[in-house]
């Protein structure tokens, strides 16, 4: 693509002195605009921003530095060189000082011109790709994506760089991290943004209708088909083609797949002839495709001819602080939807959704963020309005006041909690604290014993009583009812907030406790 | 020890602003200077790096200047506006300038000497810039036409 010509604002009141200037610049390829006052220079500047300003300093209206002054507060970032018959080192350093990027003495010859000129349009075009470089690394949004972590940019990046090819792309990534939004950014990227984004999921419809789906069908080509059927491959003529969930694609299907991709032909179920189309694939799967490969259930031919441009889309738990900024996000948006006065997030509550994993991704974080907004109405949502796993996973890995405990408890009533045997020496084993944020599913969590006498980071629900640090081995029935009583007595004998505490089915909660008060064990 | 070397365009600006009246004696003393119509640094070099129609459509700009400036110089002459003449005189100088007008150049520095100046311009300066301009213009003509 070649780049539209560098526009010049020549200010020059002298008819003459703006002809001899255009006149050595014209075998340059600029875009000369001549202005011959300092208010006309400000209007142009500000209507047409150019990239380069030769700037007399004399002019009829008002002075060189002061229409530098203007040009500066109106945000004209143009590279300013002060043309001038006063060669004073008084006026060059006051045309510095005023933000000139260099300065020449009239009368001047064609090369001190134009050398001056490729100097400050070359240093002009770095700032500018400076800027863009500078804002591409910290963007916040990119087409329906929210988010800024490192991760994120390298997909905007790739997504960016694939769009105006033809390439295939192939994306992967766990459920709910946005393959269809990266499907649609290819598109809306591309060339083809004008024409249309047709996305079917392959794993969502019956393995006999896929073909009818992907390619249509004819009247008459099978029971029920009633009518002619235009397909997703025809509707998408022109545009993208997202088969989502492609890894669910029936091995004959993939067949006729490869053949559509290979030839951009399709033949209509029941049809006679077949079809051309001109259209751009973008597939997805949230398993790893090689392995499916592997396995036999993807064809090797049809990997390799879809598998051109990979986009892998990091999981929330990856994503640093994006969890944050799309909860801010999903919650404006539907704190509107819902009529509710949500405004933002308590800092407590923030630090619990970015404490937590979320194995569900941004569709569980969105889900969340909903039922706090169905289920309350304030200004903040504090943590208390949040779903107890959040909360656990906020206390685990952020809050300091608590250090991992010597090795032998158990874990509350959890089935596959291990039960570590105590060491027979003094000096027990401490368990390493596992980043919450690593992990794809919860883990059987570590216990932890508050260290006194540091205030806890987080207004969350304290922890049980400290456990001893030397253990007193008990019987795990005992242990088990101390610590569920213990969890009720921190929640106010709320059932449900224990059970999440223990990780366990509030119903257990319910059952141990009527069991005990038919043993007689509580009142 | 050097003496100290002056450019003539620079001598004659300097004397300028402390013998504005005596603008026949300048005169003089600038045609001692040996000053040439022309400036070949910058006349000859534009005729040089630019296409002929370009050098001549700068000449032609120029004239355009010149009838306009000299009549408004003389204009304000005429009325006692200092601004006026001073403001005429500096887009004179400039443009005769840009071409390499020397000549024309130092006489219409003469006249924006002392801009805050509420003195009247020199005596005679407006013909004696008349006189330079046609000069400059004639040297440029000839410049265009080539060696030949």
């Amino acid at each position: 693509m070649t780049r539209p010509p560098p526009r010049i604002l020549l200010v020059e009141d002298t008819p003459t002195q703006a002809e001899v200037a255009k006149a050595l610049l014209r075998d340059m390829g600029l875009e000369i605009r001549h202005a011959e006052t300092a208010g006309r220079a400000l209007a142009d500047a500000l209507a047409n921003p150019p990239d380069a300003i030769l700037l007399d300093l004399e002019l009829p209206d008002f002075g060189g530095f002061e229409l530098m002054q203007k040009l500066r507060a109106e945000g004209v970032e143009a590279a300013i060189i002060v043309v001038t018959a006063n060669a004073s080192v008084n006026t060059a350093v006051e045309a510095m000082r005023q933000g000139a990027m260099d300065f020449i003495v009239k009368p001047y010859a064609k090369a001190r011109l134009t050398v001056t000129l490729n100097n400050a349009l070359e240093k002009r075009a770095l700032t500018q790709e400076l800027k863009t470089v500078k804002a591409q690394l910290s963007r916040d949004r990119f087409f329906g994506f929210i988010g800024a972590s490192a991760a994120m940019q390298a997909v905007y990046r790739t997504i960016e760089g694939v769009a105006a090819s033809r390439a295939s792309v192939f994306i992967t990534g766990e459920s709910g991290t946005g393959k269809e939004l990266a499907a649609e950014a290819v598109h809306k990227a591309s060339p083809r943004a004008a024409k249309p984004f047709v996305a079917l999921n392959c794993g969502a419809i019956p393995r006999d209708l896929l073909e009818s789906e992907v390619f249509g069908h004819v009247k008459g080509a099978f029971t029920g088909a009633t009518d002619n059927r235009v397909g997703a491959a025809k509707q998408a003529d022109g545009g993208t083609l997202f088969l989502d969930e492609i890894g669910e694609m029936p091995l004959e299907m993939q067949v006729k797949l490869l053949r559509f991709v290979q030839t951009g032909s399709f033949q209509p179920v029941g049809a006679s002839r077949p079809e051309k189309v001109d259209v751009r694939f973008v597939c997805a799967t949230n398993r790893d495709p090689l392995a499916e490969v592997e396995a036999g259930r993807f064809r090797e031919d049809l990997y390799y001819r879809l598998y051109v441009v990979p986009v892998e889309l990091p999981p929330l738990r990856e994503r640093g602080t994006d969890s944050v900024l799309i909860a801010r996000a999903l919650l404006a948006t539907l704190s509107r939807e819902e009529g509710k006065h949500f405004r933002g997030f308590s800092p407590e509550a923030e630090r619990a959704i970015m404490a937590y994993a979320w194995p569900g991704n941004v569709r569980q974080l969105q889900n969340v963020v909903r039922n706090v907004v169905v289920l309350h109405d304030a200004e903040v949502v504090e943590p208390a309005m949040l779903p107890p796993m959040l909360l656990r996973a906020a206390i685990r890995p952020t809050a300091p006041h608590l250090t991992p405990m010597a090795a032998p408890v158990v874990a509350p009533v959890v089935a596959a909690a291990p039960v570590v045997a105590a060491p027979a020496m003094a000096e027990p084993a401490v368990a390493e604290p596992v980043p919450v944020q690593a992990l794809p599913v919860p883990l059987p969590e570590p216990i932890f014993v508050p260290v006194p006498p540091s205030p806890p980071a987080l207004a969350l629900p304290p922890l049980p009583p400290p456990l001893p640090s030397v253990p007193v081995i008990e019987p795990l029935a005992v242990m088990e009812k101390r610590l569920i009583l213990a969890a009720l007595a921190e929640t106010s004998q709320d059932v449900a907030r224990a059970a999440a505490l223990l990780e366990i089915n509030p119903s257990t909660v319910y059952r141990k406790l009527q069991a005990w008060k038919t043993a007689g064990e509580i009142p | 020890m050097h003496a100290l070397r002056l450019q003539p365009l620079g001598l004659c600006h300097r004397l300028g602003v402390w013998v504005e009246p005596k603008v026949d004696r300048l005169a003089s003393r600038w045609h001692h200077c040996h000053v040439t119509v022309l400036d070949p640094s910058i006349a000859g070099q534009l005729a040089e790096d630019l296409p002929r129609a370009d050098f001549l459509l700068i000449i032609n700009t120029f004239r355009d200047d010149l009838a306009r400036l000299t009549q408004e110089l003389t204009a304000a002459a005429a009325t006692g506006d200092h601004h006026s003449f001073h403001r005429a005189a500096h887009s004179l100088a400039g443009a005769a300038a840009a071409v390499g007008a020397l000549r024309l150049e130092a006489s219409a520095r003469l006249g924006m000497a002392d801009e805050a100046s509420t003195a009247p311009p020199p005596p005679g300066l407006s013909a004696r810039i008349a006189t330079e301009a046609q000069a400059a213009l004639a040297a440029l003509a000839a410049l265009a036409q080539g060696p030949g």
